[in-house]
């Protein structure tokens, strides 16, 4: 089904994107003109929910429906990214489904069929879901992962997560502060400083008191991550005295924990944490992590 | 704002003690909030005197298992709310309490094709229905999501559905005008704080004379793309004339739901400043839950509010 190697379908943009998607599918047949929406038209395809998308290093969208007589019809989008992180990135967004056995990961749930490999994310959604619609989905999936002809690299900052007690369908991986928010609503202004020249995980833990979850974020320069270290501190601590170390554990609303420390090119930030100790347990992982991946 | 910090610094601290958005942590159903507003004047939307009335009717067989909905059904419903919020037991007379035959109605419904949840086919044509019945000619009513002849237009009708924003928090009516800004993606910035703006614009000021809200299949997923799982069969009908007030009451919803999906608190994220901002900044309405009465009616289970 892939007309050219590797090399060509990166070069030819739309075209080769268009020759992942098959033109029939258990059934299923082209019904339209395929559209294709680049970073400067995205919000014609979905409003303003663009934003999401432009907050990774997207780069093109191609966008085929699939219809066959009397079935609902099957929209099958193929998101092109400038890196397979960013794939990964936009992958992460939204992990609520299934885990299915395709591409780098996928996820299958009430018809919709998302998963990654290489620079490309897939989205495969049935209009309603039927036992055949799913089997076309899956169908259609698997066709797509095939004509992808190489895999890619995840981001390297995941390794710094530390596994005890990690939930990994809460893992998300991005840059901006559109995202933080989107999943954990820190602040209005943007306390971290995120930019698309960050990179951010967000992951919950389970501890002997509750869940928490980590803030883990890495800059271009050492400088950077000193500067928005300050900067969380003064405004998200701006009841408390300024603090003299890298590191601080303080307690807030809801009687909980917020660690904050800071390390070279690295935020780490604890919330929602039941005690000083937790704050202080998992910061402490994070760096020794930190410290293995990014010697 | 009831922030006691300027607004560029508001954190999650702020929003999670009060000292932020007014009452929308009240509305979201935050611990702590809850337990301090009861204590001092009883439960939310039970009001006494209320300052807004909402009205919630629901119907069990109004969206089958398959997600049809069932046009007969809501178009009763509809019927019965606005006859609830009217105190008028005829429906004529109560669309009439709302619209005469003279007015141009521009019925403002909503299609959102990133989240693929639209404004029921079966509620815009109830409520063109009803306002033919009320008198309107057919040329009267403009039932449209973009290109309303608004300047034409002497009164509005706002049918929005519900779905939690990645950008805005909640989509509901407050939100259906964005689309009259001609400036959509500018109020999307900053927590969608401006969208109030979009009300008071010359030629929509003061004409939403009623609200109609589509909780047939809300969305209380994250967004900005429809996850079908986070997608369910509420089959409800809400009926207000105060956008803040239904707004709130549709994020109380919301919020519930999302909270019994995962199993743990899932607040609403980023908060949902557009309706905070338009009751204290644009004072289009009450996001205080305790100002507002909600008349709830029809199916029980799995209300949420």
């Amino acid at each position: 089904m892939v007309l050219g190697g590797p090399a060509r379908i990166a070069a030819r943009g739309e075209e080769g994107m268009a020759q992942l998607l098959p033109e029939k599918i258990a059934g299923w047949s082209r019904a339209d003109e395929d559209k294709v929406f680049t970073r400067r038209n995205i919000f014609e395809y979905m409003n303003g929910a663009g934003e999401i998308y432009l907050a990774y290093d997207f780069q093109r969208l191609l966008v085929r429906e699939y219809a066959k007589s009397s079935a609902p019809r099957i929209v099958a989008e193929i998101y092109q990214m400038s890196s397979s992180e960013d794939a990964y990135g936009v992958f992460s967004h939204d992990r609520e489904g299934r885990a299915m056995p395709l591409g780098q990961a996928a996820i299958y749930g009430g018809g919709l069929l998302r998963f990654w490999k290489g620079r490309i994310f897939v989205r495969l959604m049935a209009e309603s879901e039927t036992p055949e619609t799913r089997a076309a989905v899956m169908a259609l999936g698997k066709r797509i992962e095939a004509a992808i002809p190489r895999a890619g690299k995840k981001p390297r900052l995941l390794a710094c997560l530390p596994s005890e007690g990690l939930l990994r369908d809460s893992v998300h991986y991005f840059h901006t502060q559109v995202s933080l928010n989107a999943h954990y609503f820190l602040a209005d202004a943007n306390l971290l400083d995120l930019s698309p020249k960050t990179e951010a995980l967000l992951a919950r833990y389970r501890r002997a008191g509750g869940k928490v979850r980590l803030l883990l974020c890495r800059y271009p320069a050492w400088a950077a991550a000193k500067a928005a270290f300050e900067h969380f501190n003064r405004v998200y601590f701006s009841d408390k005295p300024v603090p003299k170390s890298t590191t601080r554990v303080e307690k807030v609303e809801k009687g909980q924990f917020v660690g904050a420390q800071w390390n070279d090119r690295f935020v780490i930030l604890v919330f929602e944490a039941a005690d000083r100790k937790t704050c202080e347990a998992l910061g402490a992982a994070v760096l020794g992590r930190i410290k293995e991946v990014f010697p | 704002m009831k922030s006691h910090k300027p607004a560029e610094n508001v954190t999650r601290r702020d929003f999670l003690r009060g000292a932020a958005y007014g009452t929308v942590g009240l509305a979201l159903g935050l611990k702590g909030l809850e337990g301090q507003a009861a204590a001092q004047t009883g439960a939310p939307f039970a009001a006494e005197h209320p300052v807004s009335l909402v009205v919630l009717v629901r119907n069990e067989r109004a969206v089958d298992a398959s997600h049809n909905v069932n046009a007969q059904l809501v178009a009763e419903m509809i019927d019965t709310a606005v006859k609830a919020l009217s105190s008028e037991s005829d429906v004529a007379k109560a669309w009439q309490r709302y619209f005469r035959p003279q007015d141009v109605v521009g019925v403002k419904y909503t299609r959102c094709t990133s989240h693929r949840i639209h404004t029921e086919q079966a509620v815009i044509d109830a409520v063109g229905k009803r306002l033919a019945a009320a008198g309107l000619a057919g040329t009267r009513i403009k039932a449209d999501d973009y290109g309303l002849p608004l300047r034409d237009c002497t009164a509005l009708i706002n049918v929005p559905t519900i779905k939690v924003h990645f950008l805005t928090g909640i989509a509901v009516s407050i939100k259906n005008y964005i689309n009259f800004t001609g400036r959509e993606s500018s109020y999307h910035h900053e927590g969608s704080v401006k969208l109030g703006e979009a009300w008071l614009l010359p030629d929509v000021k003061g004409k939403t004379r009623l609200i109609i809200v589509d909780a047939l299949r809300p969305y209380f997923g994250l967004g900005p793309q429809i996850n079908p799982l986070h997608r369910w069969d509420y089959k409800g009908i809400l009926a207000g004339s105060d956008p803040v007030a239904v707004d709130t009451v549709c994020l109380r919803i919301a919020q519930t739901k999302r909270n019994l999906f995962k199993g743990e608190e899932w607040v609403i994220s980023p908060p949902p400043k557009s309706i905070a901002s338009a009751d204290t900044v644009y004072r289009l309405g009450t996001s205080d839950p305790l100002k507002i009465k909600l008349i709830r009616l029809g199916w029980e289970k799995d209300m949420l509010v």
